[in-house]
């Protein structure tokens, strides 16, 4: 009996070495070994957000006790992080799998640096991609190509300061309120001697504050042709309703920006800030948020009744270059599964990209009520996107800090914006 | 007099000698550093593509655009600002400090040490505390002089806040420099001037600065470029909302800015030519200039 | 004259205090908010200035979360390795460029001031395309790997040469020292307080390198990545990283303090020749 074993053994090792060597030269072969569920193997993954980096690595252990496949979790800075990845597709090596951004989505997949996952999603029998949102899965689509699952989803909500809010006698905010109300209480909210205010953002609290007030009052910043959404007159209003603010329920712009608005909200010297969902993570760990504030769903338009949140997704996305394709999409497929969606929300990393799991994630948090992001997911606008987006989007915003430095009128402003984007997204289709 | 063959043979060893000691640090330098740079240049004359596929020969494109590119020559003047407050400023500071504790002074390591305290700080905190003490309304500096100075929004002056905490956190370097260049002074002319009776002072003047001054050229050309090089503090303390950015940003903060944020490497290259033309120039008069102030022996 | 000096010595003491103020400023917030909570830590008012309960937790944390052993020791590898590679080539090729005549000497000596005159950041991603065609991605070497030469450390060792008398040099070869010899028993030795001077600037700037360590490598990370990946994208927790920061900065600081001692006053003489 034992000698058997031995001699096959041995046999095994012949066969073994005669096909090793008639792979030779034949560089076409991966070790990924279809769907006999053993892969086997390494995979390197990385990410920007070191706060999400403990629930991410649960999941990740899940998938080596499920699969075999060990995998290896990096935390960069979100600076370094695309350092290293152009400077890897620019010919080194990158990592396996990895986080994909909206803004910068269409370089990597345009210039075949993702790993092309159309068929394996299409055939695959755990997914359920009419789970996600069009617009996140069409984000990480190229040329009709799949390159990327949803990984997450994020909204928008307004922050409040309870203990403000019972000073001055005014009722919590329950989601009822139009951006009318919202200017009223902030008026409410703003002492004279600048010791308060009612309200805070910035320019580039673009995503999280202002545009959410455009497309709520009905104008958007990108219109259906895909130029410029500055020129129309509900865009204009929208951010002359923004000017309003500005001018008179938020610190000065110069104090904004200096002290930035999510520290004047934990200093207790504004009463509501608008922030993303991303936010919550940290304020959960600022015992001064936790004691005093809450979150309120976005305001609504007074003649539509509708509160617009902008929402954002990452994706993940595998290295067309990997030496484990097979084990690369199995991770990101594990990711994208409804129970790993799930899992995401649970352990709090953050909402799920996946409809319907994400009651886990506001069940997660007993510091605050964060019904109203969830809330914000049944009105919402994919945050606007071409294909060199920062192209336009830095230039946007540097040309509205004119305005909250008082240095232009706001409809200057949209005017010089809406040329400029009109010239830059021009430019792209060449 | 000297023997001609003995002359040649000698020009012959230093020559073997010269290149043998130079070869390590050139031939690194040339892989780890001119090659690059040369790409660099090269680039400057494309309008790149992603991933640096697909460049695009533009010609002198580049350069027309950054001729007319009127953020750019405010960037310059802003780097020139920067570096005529802290270059002066930190090199004689730090002149008078490692003259001061290169005596036999009670608590000199105490000193040394604290000095050099900000070169091992982290940045991030570096970065919080300055952005603290200058916060127009919540800053301890205003709090302190009960003034209401917007030192690092204001578009006039913000440039020189940011060039106070370059002093600040340089000085440390540049003493570390002074003190080391300090130990080179022979001992005995001081003890002579002792004799003499001059005063400490013009010890300082007549002894110190003269012997000194290969130490303090090497200080002023490595701090010059270093001044016109500035980016971290900037990054760091100014936020993107700051209306006082526009008149803040250095080159290579928009060298920074075109390279590594907005994906245009090739005019990204133009300004990092532009820079190193400016530093050239300034360094070039620098050498030509040492010739009347430096004292070799 | 006797009051006269002792009067220079209170002023002395009075400028070196007022500035140890101000460059202890900083570190003096570093250790508050160490101990604040993430509340405290963030909050503007001025006034707030020691924390209300001194909490070690951030330390605790910090300590149980990051393996700060295996981050001293790669620190150390790193730094050791920089310093010893830099401060021997610029050794030898400052006293190449200082004190020996020989052709393309100018043209070289060029290229090194040339060198420094750009900005780093230009070096990042051709350097990572060398280290990883060299295929040593993830090693302490590819840490070391751009810190191998110094620009900045040759023309600081070629002016302390040129600082030093010719008669000493002139002696040594008359008694037959070849230049070799010349350079290692009587030259080399002179400009020990540069090469301490660069010894310091090159463990600082390995220690301080951060972009670099978090590309380059995976596996062996140095304190610099380590307290960088403790950032988040949109917040910092202020304190822990602080304590983390305190925690690496402590081995610097005695480092220095060691070194420091090599500036001890007037180790050179004049060689009589006043």
């Amino acid at each position: 009996m034992r000698n058997l074993k031995k001699w096959t053994a041995l046999g095994l090792v012949a066969v073994m070495s005669v096909t090793t060597f008639a792979g030779c030269g034949n560089n076409g072969g991966n070790n990924g070994g279809g769907d006999s569920g053993e892969l086997g193997g390494e995979l390197n993954v990385a990410i920007w957000d070191g706060g999400q980096q403990a629930g991410l690595q649960q999941i990740l252990d899940d998938f080596t006790a499920e699969t075999g496949v060990k995998t290896n979790l990096q935390v960069i800075t979100w600076d370094s992080y695309w350092t290293l990845l152009e400077a890897g597709a620019s010919g080194g090596d990158m990592p396996d799998v990895f986080w994909m951004h909206s803004n910068e989505a269409v370089k990597y997949m345009s210039n075949g640096i993702l790993l092309d996952i159309t068929d394996q999603v299409n055939s695959s029998e755990v997914l359920e991609m009419d789970k996600f949102p069009d617009d996140l899965k069409e984000m990480y689509q190229y040329d009709g190509k799949t390159y990327a699952l949803p990984k997450d989803m994020d909204t928008v909500a307004i922050w409040y300061n309870k203990t403000m809010f019972d000073e001055a006698g005014i009722p919590y905010p329950d989601g009822s309120w139009t951006w009318d109300d919202f200017y009223e209480i902030a008026k409410q909210l703003t002492k004279e001697d600048g010791s308060q205010y009612g309200f805070a953002a910035n320019p580039s609290n673009e995503q999280d504050t202002w545009m959410n007030i455009i497309y709520t009052m009905g104008g958007c910043v990108l219109n259906e042709e895909g130029k410029s959404g500055f020129d129309d007159p509900k865009t204009v209003e929208a951010m002359e309703f923004v000017d309003k603010l500005i001018k008179e329920v938020m610190p000065p712009a110069s104090t904004m920006s200096e002290t930035g608005t999510d520290v004047l909200f934990n200093s207790g010297k504004v009463a509501m800030i608008s922030q993303g969902s991303w936010m919550v993570a940290p304020f959960k760990e600022n015992e001064y948020i936790v004691e005093h504030a809450d979150v309120a769903r976005l305001p609504k338009d007074s003649e539509t009744g509708r509160s617009i949140s902008l929402y954002n997704g990452l994706g993940w996305a595998a290295s067309a270059n990997t030496s484990n394709p097979t084990a690369a999409y199995k991770l990101i497929e594990w990711f994208a599964t409804k129970e790993m969606q799930q899992k995401q929300a649970e352990l709090g990393v953050t909402m799920a990209a996946y409809k319907g799991v994400s009651d886990a994630w506001v069940n997660s948090t007993t510091e605050f009520n964060l019904q109203p992001y969830l809330d914000a997911m049944e009105d919402t606008v994919f945050r606007p996107a071409t294909k060199s987006t920062l192209a336009w989007w830095n230039p946007m915003v540097e040309e509205f800090k004119k305005v909250w430095n008082g240095e232009e009128e706001m409809v200057t402003a949209c005017e010089n914006v809406t040329t400029m984007m009109n010239e830059k997204i021009a430019e792209e289709a060449q | 007099m000297a023997n001609p063959k003995k002359g040649t043979s000698q020009a012959r060893n230093e020559f073997i000698w010269g290149w043998l000691f130079i070869l390590p640090t050139m031939i690194g330098l040339i892989i780890l550093n001119i090659i690059p740079i040369f790409q660099t240049i090269y680039q400057s004359f494309f309008k790149a593509g992603d991933f640096g596929r697909n460049n695009i020969f533009v010609g002198l494109q580049n350069y027309i655009t950054l001729f007319k590119d009127t953020e750019v020559w405010q960037s310059v003047l802003n780097t020139f600002k920067y570096a005529i407050v802290e270059v002066p400023f930190s090199i004689a500071i730090a002149l008078v400090l490692a003259v001061f504790l290169n005596r036999k002074i009670a608590g000199r390591a105490a000193y040394r040490t604290i000095f050099f305290l900000p070169m091992v700080a982290a940045p991030a905190a570096i970065a919080m505390v300055w952005r603290w003490l200058f916060n127009s309304e919540f800053g301890l500096l205003n709090h302190m002089f009960g003034v209401n100075v917007e030192w690092i929004s204001n578009p006039s002056i913000a440039v020189f806040s940011i060039a106070v905490i370059g002093i600040w956190s340089i000085i440390g370097y540049n003493m570390v420099l002074f003190l080391a260049g300090l130990q080179e002074i022979p001992r005995d002319y001081y003890e002579a001037a002792d004799i003499d009776g001059a005063s400490g002072v013009r010890q300082f003047f007549n002894i110190t600065i003269p012997l000194l001054s290969p130490t303090i050229f090497f200080v002023t050309i490595t701090r010059v470029i270093g001044g016109l090089q500035v980016f971290d503090l900037i990054f760091m303390v100014m936020d993107k909302n700051n209306p006082a950015l526009y008149k803040t940003q250095s080159i290579v903060y928009l060298f920074y800015q075109n390279s590594f944020v907005e994906n245009n490497k090739g005019y990204g290259s133009t300004i990092v030519v532009l820079l190193i033309v400016i530093i050239m120039i300034i360094t070039v008069f620098q050498m030509i200039a040492q010739k009347k102030w430096v004292h070799y022996n | 004259m006797e009051r006269r000096a002792k009067l220079t010595q209170i002023g002395i003491h009075i400028i070196l205090i007022l500035v140890s103020f101000t460059m202890l400023v900083p570190f003096a917030w570093m250790i508050l908010t160490a101990f604040k909570t993430i509340g405290e830590a963030t909050s503007v008012d001025p006034f707030v200035i020691f924390p209300s309960q001194w909490i070690t937790e951030n330390f605790t944390t910090v300590i149980n979360n990051m393996n700060f052993l295996s981050l001293y020791w790669n620190t150390l590898l790193l730094i050791l390795g920089r310093v010893v590679a830099a401060v021997l080539t610029a050794t030898l090729a400052g006293y190449a460029f200082a004190r020996l005549n020989f052709k393309g000497k100018n043209f070289m000596f060029s290229l090194v001031l040339f060198q420094m005159m750009v900005p780093g950041q230009i070096f990042i991603i051709p350097q990572y395309l060398m280290v990883s065609s060299l295929g040593v991605l993830n090693t302490i070497f590819a840490l070391i790997f751009p810190g191998l030469v110094t620009a900045f450390g040759t023309f600081l060792l070629r002016q302390a040469y040129m600082g030093l008398p010719n008669d000493l040099e002139e002696a040594a070869r008359l008694d037959g020292c070849n230049i070799g010899q010349t350079f290692l028993y009587i030259m080399a030795p002179l400009t020990r307080s540069s090469m301490v001077a660069l010894g310091i600037f090159t463990a600082v700037f390995a220690y301080k390198d951060l972009m670099w360590p978090l590309i380059c490598n995976r596996d062996v990370m140095p304190l610099s990545a380590a307290l960088a990946k403790m950032q988040g994208q949109y917040s910092n927790n202020y304190p822990q990283l602080m304590a983390a920061s305190l925690l690496a900065c402590i081995p610097m600081i005695v480092l220095y303090l060691v070194f420091q001692k090599q500036f001890i006053e007037g180790i050179a003489t004049s060689g009589g020749k006043l």
